[in-house]
């Protein structure tokens, strides 16, 4: 490469690169910063430092509920999500399906709907087929945003499998079932964990579904939202730190896992 | 699946497959037996359970909720009055040309998405480029988590970390007024300034998926001959790399527009009275009892409308060969 780029440009693009993490990394870092604050309110430079507003957080029945909250929601969303999402995109790669195309297109429909007209759509929705407000609706709202992505990451595995494995199977004594079960779940596990991983970690950060279809239980985002809206502490840093660091442990744990299961 | 038919093969009739464990117990038991029979195994039902739940699911979900809310923004009143029914005009799409109160934030909007789509293209291009083309093959997943790890923090966590920069008391006036550049802090927050910052910084991703992907399939190769050929840095860029990266710039630009015209927690934390945008308004007609909600549907269709449709001619006009979601 060195070759073709004369110094210049390429310290400009390394520059850009270091800028942009800076910019990414900034605010992240000032807000755990200020988990460490011994102070009521937030407000830089930081004299004095504690770990009592952790101490506290993690005594915080109201956080603890949430966290136990947002659990459940992301766990039945990711079931369900999965479930869905592989079907959809069986029917897809089907032979002799009709209409391939706008099926594909409608399955990504929710996708591609801006976030707050999803949200509101389906809040009509629930009114409309009197679904109470709350966790059904909040699953059912996750689901829906979480199955295009599923289809998508789905289908690309999908792609790429050799058509003979499933006739071996059969011709090894399989019948549909047991070939789906053996051959194709395990030939499509890393897209589905893949996809299973962006079903909980969207659910968990999901804002403006929730704010519209939950009812009186909070959910992480909603909690902090509460808080940041009812006046602000460390205290909220120390929730927020809490959370970041579990998702982001979640997320490499998981980059981890499919990196080497790709290799 | 493998279009051939079960029922004959020699296999089963010789009471094969033979496998151990639950997965054997299964097959062997009766009721297993009788559903496959029935289900898995005749062609025909096989398409229907192939068919019935996705597409029942599609049709209820994936539309359901977009008809409704279409049927609803035409309703005079909601829900429809009990004697006589639902009442059907038009007059909740005209209010929204008659009345500059929602007009003004919804042409602010799309100005906003505009722009926070094209600043995000600038800025996100170049970091593109770098993982995908300069840094060493070894150190470009590194290179590329540094990039993703902040995303997996949630939409408010992040917009709140925001807050710790640009407040009045934040990081950046602190750090401003102890250097001596300034004697009071600049309100920056509740501003265009920090909305966008704090829209750019929620779906910068977006942008950089897609950019990354399409640069990273470039061949070098192509690169090399027009350096070789004699064209400078800037040439090379203008003529090679951006026509061969069209199709990222076009998916990357359509999901940050779609996401930032929709955006709904940073206008609600970092935005003040000044900046005031369409998502705002149609959720407070949400607010509350169910009689502003034609409005605030008939404002949704609006949005998704205008919205998809300018997504859709861009992709007609500068659109590559395939747009791909992802």
């Amino acid at each position: 490469m060195r070759a073709y780029f004369t110094d210049a440009p390429k310290t400009a693009l390394s520059a850009s690169y270091w800028l942009f993490v800076i910019y990414l990394l900034m605010p992240l870092t000032l807000m755990m910063a200020m988990s460490f604050k011994d102070a009521n309110f937030i407000a830089f430079p930081i004299s004095d430092w504690t770990l009592s507003w952790y101490a506290k957080v993690l005594q915080d029945k109201q956080f603890l509920h949430a966290v136990g909250y947002s659990v459940l929601i992301a766990s039945m969303t990711t079931l369900f999500a999965t479930i869905i999402g592989v079907w959809i995109a069986l029917l897809i790669s089907a032979e002799g399906i009709w209409g391939r195309a706008a099926i594909f297109a409608l399955a990504c429909l929710p996708a591609v709907v801006p976030g707050l007209i999803n949200a509101i759509s389906m809040r009509i929705f629930i009114r409309v087929l009197d679904i109470p407000t709350g966790t059904g609706a909040i699953i059912l709202g996750h689901t829906l945003h979480a199955v295009p992505f599923v289809v998508i990451m789905v289908l690309t595995r999908l792609r790429s499998m050799p058509h003979n494995l499933i006739d071996a199977a059969r011709d090894l004594g399989a019948d549909n079932f047991i070939a789906f079960i053996r051959v194709t779940i395990p030939y499509l596990t890393p897209a589905l964990v893949g996809g299973m991983i962006f079903c909980v970690l969207t659910s968990i950060d999901d804002f403006v579904r929730t704010f519209f279809l939950g009812g009186y239980q909070a959910t992480l985002p909603m909690l902090i939202f509460a808080k940041v809206q009812s006046g602000m502490s460390p205290e909220i840093n120390a929730m927020a730190t809490v959370v970041l660091v579990v998702t982001a442990a979640v997320g490499l744990y998981a980059e981890h896992f499919t990196r080497r299961s790709r290799t | 699946m493998a279009d051939t038919t079960m029922q004959t093969s020699p296999a089963r009739q010789r009471g094969a497959p033979r496998y151990a464990g639950w997965i054997g117990k299964v097959m062997g038991s009766g009721a297993y037996q009788l559903t496959i029979g029935l289900l898995a195994n005749s062609r025909r039902a096989r398409f229907v359970l192939l068919l019935v739940i996705p597409l029942t699911w599609i049709a209820m979900l994936h539309i359901g909720p977009i008809y409704q809310m279409a049927r609803i923004s035409l309703m005079s009143t909601y829900p429809a009055s009990a004697v006589g029914g639902a009442d059907y005009t038009l007059d909740n799409y005209l209010l929204f040309f008659q009345e500059p109160l929602y007009f003004i934030p919804f042409i602010r909007s799309l100005i906003f998405a505009f722009v926070v789509t094209l600043v995000t293209l600038l800025i996100v291009y170049p970091v593109a480029y770098y993982v995908a083309k300069v840094v060493t093959p070894r150190n470009r997943t590194r290179a590329l988590l540094l990039l993703l790890v902040p995303f997996w923090a949630g939409e408010i966590i992040r917009t709140f970390s925001v807050i710790m920069l640009l407040a009045n008391r934040g990081a950046v006036n602190v750090l401003l007024r102890e250097l001596g550049f300034i004697d009071r802090p600049i309100p920056m927050l509740y501003t265009y300034f920090s909305l966008s910052f704090g829209v750019v910084y929620l779906i910068a991703l977006y942008m950089l998926l897609p950019l990354y992907s399409a640069i990273e399939k470039i061949p070098v190769s192509l690169i090399d001959a027009a350096a070789d050929l004699g064209a400078g840095p800037l040439q090379r860029f203008r003529r090679v790399i951006l026509p061969l990266s069209r199709d990222g710039i076009v998916s990357g630009c359509s999901l940050v527009y779609l996401t930032s015209v929709g955006v709904f927690a940073a206008p609600l934390l970092l935005g003040g009275p000044n900046t005031v945008i369409f998502p705002e308004i149609i959720a407070t007609l949400f607010h509350g009892s169910s009689d502003k909600w034609p409005e605030g549907a008939a404002f949704s269709v609006i949005m998704l409308a205008v919205s998809l449709s300018t997504v859709g001619l861009f992709m007609r006009i500068a659109g590559g060969r395939s747009v791909r979601l992802m």
